[in-house]
């Protein structure tokens, strides 16, 4: 029973909000209300049957669903297997939580609840599609949807940040879309596991000698890696995340931060592990070292950058582009000459638990803004008397972050850390230790701020709204988060073993 | 269902239990710590050798190994364990000791079945914590003594776990080898680090100084724990088959210097801690000579030495709950008031000296026979000098304590509880005395046909009986004329106090001129933590206008959003670039 719903499961799960996305535009006229009632309903059937879809994967083996009855490489494949289900159940769950959020804290409207389940379709179509120009689809369906929702705050600097997204994003998507057009050049095909197997010389291409050593699919690599940056938010092409991020209304930020540069890095890895596959990585060294490079340095200037910011909100934006520096050097390190199982299943660990992490301090700071209005390092001050229980969560998210133990943050870089010595990669190491350090450097200002200064010595500008803006829903979303970061931080083991049987396919063969 | 009970190591329930004794009723949370106990024993006597492995941040660990070492250590461990938790409460010890001293026991317990290095060291660091606990919750004198106890166990600790880091490193692998640690540094680390557990000469003021200083059902466990269990991990370290004989000979070192020290004592616990250090001499010379008969003899020793030295901390205890009195020449006549314990501590001194037909003489002569057989006469003489001033020394004990002028004063014999703990071990070294087959079945590679009541052993054990009452009443005046001997500590400790002196003169010296820099860079950090955009502007006005950094300088003082935004345009021309320099990277 459950397998053959398994085999239904990746098409439900990427129509079901597309087609529900309708429901709120079309009967939001009868009851204002009706939309986050449909979200909840479609984002919580999307859990329940993400849920299914893993267990199944986890058990038997990996889900190929062929859209339309037609058979790959022609036709196109959604594909759950032991990576992409996890992701899947991270987009569902999250999508769900967030909306505890918007229930008071907004925002809401019809067009809001069609526009998250737009975005959700989206970001589950890249994490379930085998094929690499639906991918480009789905990129730009999440991209639309984010772009608006971060006008939806109706604000010029956010209506700016948005325009900015758009334009930098679309370039992005379109870079992909052309070095995605190479590859098909070189192989004619479009289906992932059918280019990988033309690019090693067999596939429906059959060429018999591998492709690695083409010049159209190194430029193939060098376009996708640079459309896939820009996505992720990498320095230096990183300068639409922290306005995004900044500007987007408190519980947007939330889901942006969680899922959509977590879903871009997953792209990268699926790209980069998927389909071009170790080998082309022993035959291109230089690619190995554009990854890591570019990550070592995301990782170094964003953690800088961050600890430069005085608003709340664009430094946690900075550190995104940081610990995505961590995550894509991870993915880096894994393509060595030297397999890291440990690297790959850092970056994926780090992935997730940033999400966690990230989406959990970015709701504790739009609760701590609804309450107390204060959205600057400054306004921090003596938080921890006024609001104890969210600044103790913010120091509990902040450590994890840091690296901190028992934290998935911590968890995390360790896999990365040791992936980095495993594979004499000595460089990656030295930066996580380094980027471990700025990062508490920035989350020390916090801590500081909201411990250590006595309310008198409190600059008086604070703002108060007067009125409590916090709902129950907010504090559960943090409270989760909270709980979630900590108690993962024990699962380090379990966690490896979920991950593992992708790396050895992809690592092993 | 029980393959799953049997995969949770028997120290979960001693864990357990160490919680609960500190929120249930005091009677109650004896009992389960008995009760715990008593599955460790049932455990270890029926679960089949086997593994659990287990990855633990990335290494592979062997949390739980059971094997015919860890079997006896738990059957052994888990006797004693039972009756000293039967002791503690029957000599009216709090909730609070309770819940140490079974910590302590899990800790040590973990050390026995761990089957990997990490795990090892783990147990072994929470073990030394776990026993400066027990000694600290006596308060009083007890915090003074527990202190430089906890610093030696800390200096010993980090040795033991720098030589298994050191070991990792060289040959890539947690487990337990059967060539020990890897030679050279490693293993020497590893000796000295646990030589400080084992009370290697020179390393071994603290069991004197701090094994009499707490409350007497401490002293029960700690006389037993730690001692034994660094033979255990010191046979895990050594070659197999190989020994190490200088190891050995320190052995014997021990076994000598420890009775004359002991000889010299006034103070009975303090008495009865020298002889852990000539006790556990026997059990490092067995190990260090490294036959198996050797081994086999030093792993029956330790398990006697187990019940008896506890036996004998336990009588002492009785003396000191019922007399209140540490000082042996302030005794005497006490067998007729206390029949019962001086029974019992006839039984442990006989045991202790190898008195035949008592648990120490197997366990002895077979470490004695193998000095023998493998030629180390010289070894074998230390060793027999031992047993001659055990003898001697437990005559003087026994002599003072019991049989020596009329009573001092009138005290009962101990209670009904107290009573069984002691009458039950006591009763344990008799029949193992007797019956040496039972133990030598559960004793790890003891050779078949060993057979220790030989003629020239029973010669020997009777012998030194002799010469040693004849010897006591010879050297009586003498050692009665005697004050304090000082032992090594009156070098160790002013050395180790002025050595931490000039350190901290040194340290401070340094640190004030780090400081100075330190508090700079923090002044500035603070200030540019607090406005970060500010300070970089201060920064940035010190740049001569001309240069292209002053492009990057701050718009607006003030705001404290450093303006270093890249709009879309910028962002474009970096996007252009950093696909150029990539396709360039990739192509050529």
């Amino acid at each position: 029973m459950i397998d053959s719903f398994a085999e239904l499961a990746p098409a439900i799960l990427v129509g079901l909000p597309i087609l529900a996305a309708a429901f709120p535009l079309l009967l939001g006229r009868l009851w204002t209300r009706i939309g986050w009632w449909i979200s909840l309903v479609t984002t919580l059937a999307m859990t329940g049957i993400a849920a299914v879809l893993a267990y199944s994967v986890h058990v038997n083996d990996a889900v190929h669903h062929h859209l339309g009855g037609f058979a790959p490489p022609i036709g196109i494949e959604l594909v759950a297997d032991a990576l992409s289900v996890w992701f899947a159940f991270l987009i569902a769950a999250t999508a769900t939580v967030v909306l505890a959020y918007t229930y008071q804290g907004g925002p809401r409207g019809r067009a809001f609840s069609s526009v998250y389940l737009l975005l959700i379709g989206g970001l589950m179509g890249i994490a379930l599609t085998g094929d690499l120009f639906n991918l480009f689809v789905f990129l730009e369906i999440t991209g639309i949807a984010a772009y608006s929702l971060i006008a939806a705050r109706q604000h010029r600097d956010a209506a700016y940040a948005a325009l900015k997204y758009l334009i930098i994003g679309t370039v992005g998507a379109t870079l992909y879309l052309i070095g995605v057009a190479y590859l098909f050049m070189a192989t004619g095909s479009l289906n992932m596991v059918d280019v990988s197997a033309s690019l090693a010389g067999g596939g429906s291409a059959d060429i018999g000698v591998p492709l690695y050593d083409e010049m159209l699919v190194r430029a193939a690599f060098a376009f996708i890696f640079a459309g896939l940056a820009t996505k992720v938010a990498l320095f230096p092409v990183h300068s639409w995340q922290p306005d995004a991020y900044s500007e987007a209304p408190d519980a947007v930020t939330v889901i942006l931060s969680a899922l959509v540069s977590t879903v871009a890095a997953y792209a990268l890895i699926r790209v980069t592990f998927t389909v071009f596959t170790p080998a082309f990585f022993e035959v291109t060294p230089a690619a190995t070292t554009a990854i890591v490079t570019l990550g070592v340095v995301s990782a170094l200037v964003g953690s800088i950058l961050a600890v430069l910011q005085s608003r709340i909100k664009r430094m946690i934006a900075y550190s995104s582009v940081a610990q995505f520096g961590l995550v894509v050097a991870a993915i880096g390190v894994a393509t060595g000459p030297i397999p890291a199982e440990f690297a790959l299943a850092g970056a994926i660990i780090h992935l997730i638990g940033h999400a966690i992490m990230k989406g959990g301090i970015f709701a504790a700071a739009g609760a701590i803004a609804a309450s107390t209005g204060a959205r600057t390092v400054q306004e921090y001050a003596a938080l921890a008397r006024r609001r104890p229980g969210l600044a103790a969560c913010v120091a509990v998210l902040g450590f994890a972050l840091v690296g901190v133990p028992p934290s998935i943050g911590f968890i995390g870089k360790w896999y990365i850390a040791l992936g980095a010595v495993e594979s004499e990669m000595w460089l990656v190491a030295v930066v996580v230790f380094i980027s471990t350090l700025l990062t508490l450097g920035y989350v020390a200002r916090l801590l500081e701020r909201m411990y250590f200064i006595l309310p008198e010595d409190a600059p008086s500008a604070v703002v108060t709204d007067g009125g409590d803006g916090v709902s129950i829903g907010m504090l559960l979303v943090v409270v989760l988060a909270v709980a979630l970061t900590v108690v993962l931080g024990f699962l380090g083991g379990p966690l490896f073993e979920l991950v593992d049987p992708y790396i050895q396919e992809v690592l092993h063969g | 269902m029980t393959d799953a009970l049997f995969a949770i190591p028997p120290w979960v329930p001693v864990l357990v239990a160490t919680a609960l004794i500190m929120v249930l009723p005091r009677k109650l949370g004896y009992a389960l710590g008995l009760l715990s106990l008593g599955w460790v024993v049932a455990y270890s006597l029926i679960v089949p050798a086997g593994q659990v492995e287990a990855v633990f941040l990335g290494f592979d660990t062997v949390p739980l190994q059971v094997d015919e070492f860890s079997r006896l250590l738990g059957v052994g461990f888990g006797v004693l364990g039972s009756a000293a938790v039967l002791y503690a409460y029957a000599v009216g010890a709090r909730r609070r000791l309770g819940a140490f001293a079974l910590g302590y026991v899990a800790a040590t317990l973990a050390v026995c079945f761990s089957g990997d290095w990490l795990t090892l060291i783990f147990a072994y660091e929470a073990m030394a914590l776990a026993s400066t606990l027990l000694i600290w919750e006596f308060g009083g004198r007890a915090v003074r003594r527990g202190y430089r106890y906890a610093l030696w166990h800390v200096i010993g600790g980090s040795l033991v776990l720098l030589a298994v880091m050191w070991h990792v490193a060289e040959t890539g692998t947690l487990a337990f080898e059967s060539t020990g640690l890897s030679s050279g540094m490693p293993l020497l680390l590893g000796v000295i680090g646990l030589g400080v557990n084992l009370g290697f000469v020179g390393l071994h003021t603290w069991l004197p100084d701090a094994y009499p200083a707490p409350h007497i059902a401490a002293s029960v466990f700690l006389s037993v724990f730690t001692t034994k269990s660094a033979a255990y991990v010191l046979y895990r370290a050594l070659p197999e088959a190989d020994g190490a004989i200088i190891v050995a000979y320190m052995g014997g070192l021990m076994a000598v210097y420890g009775v004359v020290y002991a000889l010299l004592q006034h103070d009975m616990r303090a008495l009865l801690s020298y002889h852990i250090v000539a006790q556990v001499g026997y059990m490092t010379a067995g190990i260090g000579i490294g036959t198996s008969l050797a081994l086999s003899g030093a792993m029956a020793h330790v398990f006697n030495n187990i019940l008896y030295k506890a036996l004998l901390f336990m009588a002492v205890g009785i003396i000191i709950y019922r007399t209140d009195t540490e000082d042996l020449y302030e005794l005497g006549g006490l067998w007729r008031q206390m029949p019962i314990t001086a029974g019992a501590f006839a039984i442990g001194a006989l045991s202790i000296a190898a008195f035949p037909g008592f648990n120490g003489f197997v366990s002895k002569n077979m470490v004695m026979d193998a000095a023998l057989y493998e030629g180390h006469e010289l070894l074998w003489l230390l060793l027999l000098v031992g047993g001659l001033g055990t003898f001697l020394s437990f005559i003087k004990l026994g002599y003072y304590a019991f049989l020596h002028g009329p009573a001092t004063t009138t005290v009962r014999d101990a209670t009904p509880l107290q009573s069984i703990a002691m009458v039950s071990i006591a009763g344990l070294c008799v029949l193992l005395g007797l019956l040496p087959g039972l133990l030598l079945d559960l004793v790890p590679a003891a050779p078949a046909d060993t057979s220790v009541y030989t003629v020239s052993n029973l010669v020997k054990g009777i012998g030194l009986a002799v010469a040693g009452v004849v010897g006591f009443f010879i050297v009586r005046p003498t050692l009665a004329g005697f004050g304090h001997i000082p032992d090594i500590d009156r070098l160790l400790h002013p050395g180790g106090f002025y050595l931490g002196k000039g350190l901290v003169y040194l340290v401070t010296g340094i640190f004030a001129i780090v400081d100075r820099f330190v508090a700079g860079v923090a002044a500035w950090s603070y200030r540019f933590g607090a406005d970060p955009a500010g300070e970089l502007t201060t920064l940035f006005e010190r740049i001569p206008d001309d240069s292209w950094l002053a492009s990057l300088s701050p718009a607006e003082h003030g705001d404290s959003t450093a303006h270093l935004r890249a709009d879309i345009g910028r962002t474009m021309l970096i996007l252009t670039a950093l696909v150029t320099v990539v396709l360039l990277l990739v192509l050529f």
